[in-house]
Order: structure tokens, then C-alpha cells, then sequence
């Protein structure tokens, strides 16, 4: 590249010394040509002025051809055209690449959208199941809650039943007791002490 | 506890005196006459027994006391000397347990009968009696009187405990209706 760029500036270099050459040339047969134009006749004169400016334009395509042909300028246009060319070419690359990218991209979205139906798909059934089996252990613990229930009822009138014979036994006892409390005699009493002095009498 | 423990041994001190001289039922006797005068006479038993007074008061108060009974003078010493070591307050479980060693001692038991009714001495002695038979021990009864047990009567001797009172039998036939 700095070699390119160092050939580039030299026949610039070259161009610019041809040009201030040819611009000091015209300049010379301007001169020229005024100088003539006040002293000798104007047919005269005219001739004059049109041959030094057609050696003027002589001396100026020589230089040019001679400076063109020594400097790089061709081989700066045909370089550009080249490194343009190439340019072009990797652009297109880059352009194929990314149209490449954009159906690969195209490609996995379908995927993606295939995927998400079936997932979606997959999460319904899941979630029917999952309904169908809550409902089941709903039903389940429904049924075990009213057995329980049963049971504790059964429990309760069990015990209710307990209390109420409890009650009964404890009433029946202590009427018993009054009644006996009321009707026994000494004779009973006798007979009461005489029996348990018979039994510690046995038990010798 | 602690003067229960040395009741027991001042119990057994005076035992092994009444021992040694043969005379340990009558100082059971005295000790058993003395709780119970204590017993009696509440304002006696504080003053003997409070320690605010002095040990010489205390004892001549009970000198004043004891001039009047027949007891023992081993007894006698042994009461002045509870006073001097501020013991006189543990003198009711002291006797039972003199008493409890003596009964040891002459192989008698003592029991105690909860009657429903009075009894008659006849049937004492024949219950004494079944029952010396029963512990093979010389059997002395005390008999309280209970109405709650609506009839018959129930004997506690020692650890052993006869019920054959009615209210006993209620309660069982009640147990086993229950069941």
C-alpha cells in the first residue's frame, strides 16, 4: 500500500513540473506574440502569433505524451479498477452470506414456531392430566373424609352410650344405697359381722 | 422426715431403757397418757414445745404437770430431757412409734375396725380373737364408728385391709356391671 502511495505522489510529482513547463511555454509565446503586435503590420503579425502558438501546441503534446508515458496513472486506474472489482466481489460474497444467514434464520423460526406448537401441545396434555388427577385425589380424600366422619360418629354414640350407662349405673347404685341405708336393721348388721368374722375364721 | 427420724431413735432409746429394767409396756403407757393429755390441752402442748421460752420455764411447767401423775421417773427424765433438746413438739409420733416397737416386742397386733353400727363386746372378742388366729399375734382392737359404710364393718391391721362393709360390696357389684 505505501509502495503503491509512493508511486502514486512521484507522477504526481512529474504531472505538476509538465504543467508549470507548459504554462511557462504559453506564457513565453504570449510574449512573443505581443512584442510583434505594435511594431510590424497585422497580417503580419497574426502568422506569427498562430506559428509560435502551434509550436506552443507541439511542445505541449510532446511533453504530455512524453510525461504520460513515463508515469504510473495507467497503473493507478488499472489497480483501482482491480481492488473495485474485488471489492464488488467480497460485497457479493457478503451479500450471498447474509441472503445464506436470512433463510438459515427463516429455517430455524419455522423450526421454532414447530417446536412451540408442540410444546404448546405438550403442556395441554399435561395439564388435562394433571386435572384428571387432581380430581381423582379430590374424590379420594372426599370419600376418606366421609368415612372419617362415619367413624368419628360412631365413636361419639359409642361413647355417648358409655356415659348414659355410666349415669344409669351410678344412679341405680346410689338409689340402691339409700334404699339399703333406709331398710337395713340391727339384726342385718349382726348378721353382716357375723358372716365376716365366719370368713377371717376360714382364713386361718 | 428429719423429725420423724429422730423421733424413731429417741423412741428406741427409751425402749432399750424400758428393756433393761422390764418395764417398757408401762412406759408406753405413760408416753401413750401423756400424748393424749397433750392432745387435751392445746395450750399446754404450745407452751412445752415453743422454743421463745426458756428450757428451765418449760420444765417447770411440766414438773408442775407431772408432780400429778404416777408416772415413771425414767419416763419422767426422759420427757425433761425432749424439752432440753427441743424435741417435745415430735412427742405424738414418738409414742406411735414406741408404741409400734413394744407391740414388736410382746408380738401384738393392733387393728383397727370401721363399723357402720355399734358393736357389741362379745363380738369384739370374737373378732379379736379371728383375728390373733389370722396374724398369729395377740390382736388389740380400736373400733370407730362410720355411718357411710351403711353395714358392716372393715378391719385394718397393719398393712392388711378386710372390707365387709356393704358400701364396699355396692362399689363392687357397680364395678362389675361396668365391665
Amino acid at each position: 500500500m505505501n509502495h503503491l502511495a509512493g508511486k502514486t505522489g512521484k507522477s504526481a510529482f512529474v504531472a505538476g513540473c509538465a504543467l508549470i513547463a507548459l504554462f511557462f511555454l504559453c506564457g513565453v509565446a504570449v510574449c512573443a506574440g505581443g512584442g510583434e503586435h505594435g511594431a510590424a503590420h497585422e497580417g503580419d503579425g497574426r502568422l506569427v502569433n498562430l506559428g509560435a502558438r502551434a509550436i506552443n501546441f507541439a511542445l505541449m503534446v510532446l511533453i504530455l505524451y512524453l510525461v504520460l508515458r513515463k508515469s504510473p496513472v495507467k497503473d493507478f486506474f488499472s489497480r483501482r479498477t482491480e481492488e473495485i472489482k474485488q471489492k464488488f466481489e467480497e460485497l457479493k460474497r457478503e451479500k450471498d452470506s447474509a441472503e445464506s444467514r436470512y433463510a438459515e434464520l427463516e429455517r430455524k423460526l419455522e423450526e421454532f414456531e414447530v417446536k412451540k406448537k408442540e410444546i404448546i401441545e405438550q403442556y395441554k396434555a399435561e395439564g388435562a392430566a394433571e386435572k384428571e388427577k387432581i380430581i381423582e385425589e379430590a374424590t379420594k380424600r372426599a370419600k376418606q373424609i366421609l368415612e372419617q366422619a362415619d367413624l368419628t360418629i360412631q365413636r361419639e354414640l359409642q361413647t355417648a352410650k358409655n356415659i348414659l350407662q355410666r349415669e344409669l349405673l351410678d344412679l341405680a347404685a346410689r338409689k340402691a344405697e339409700e334404699i339399703i341405708a333406709k331398710e337395713i336393721k340391727d339384726s342385718d348388721q349382726d348378721k353382716l359381722v357375723n358372716e365376716f368374722i365366719d370368713r377371717v375364721e376360714k382364713l386361718h | 422426715m428429719i423429725g420423724s427420724r429422730v423421733s424413731r431413735r429417741y423412741a428406741k432409746a427409751l425402749l432399750s431403757l424400758g428393756q433393761e429394767d422390764g418395764r417398757y409396756e408401762e412406759y408406753g403407757r405413760n408416753l401413750q397418757e401423756f400424748s393424749d393429755f397433750c392432745k387435751r390441752n392445746e395450750g399446754f402442748f404450745q407452751v412445752i414445745s415453743n422454743r421463745l421460752f426458756s428450757a428451765e420455764d418449760r420444765k417447770k411447767i411440766l414438773d408442775a404437770v407431772l408432780e400429778k401423775t404416777t408416772f415413771s421417773d425414767t419416763v419422767k427424765n426422759f420427757l425433761r430431757l425432749l424439752i432440753d433438746k427441743n424435741r417435745v413438739s415430735g412427742i405424738h409420733e414418738l409414742k406411735d412409734f414406741y408404741l409400734k416397737l413394744t407391740d414388736e416386742l410382746s408380738n401384738v397386733g393392733r387393728a383397727q375396725i370401721i363399723t357402720a353400727r355399734p358393736l357389741k363386746k362379745e363380738v369384739v372378742n370374737r373378732l379379736e380373737k379371728a383375728l390373733s388366729g389370722l396374724t398369729s399375734k395377740q390382736v388389740k382392737t380400736e373400733v370407730k364408728e362410720d355411718g357411710s359404710l351403711i353395714g358392716g364393718l372393715v378391719v385394718k391391721i397393719g398393712d392388711l385391709v378386710l372390707d365387709g362393709s356393704v358400701k364396699a360390696q355396692l362399689a363392687g357389684l357397680r364395678a362389675s356391671l361396668k365391665h
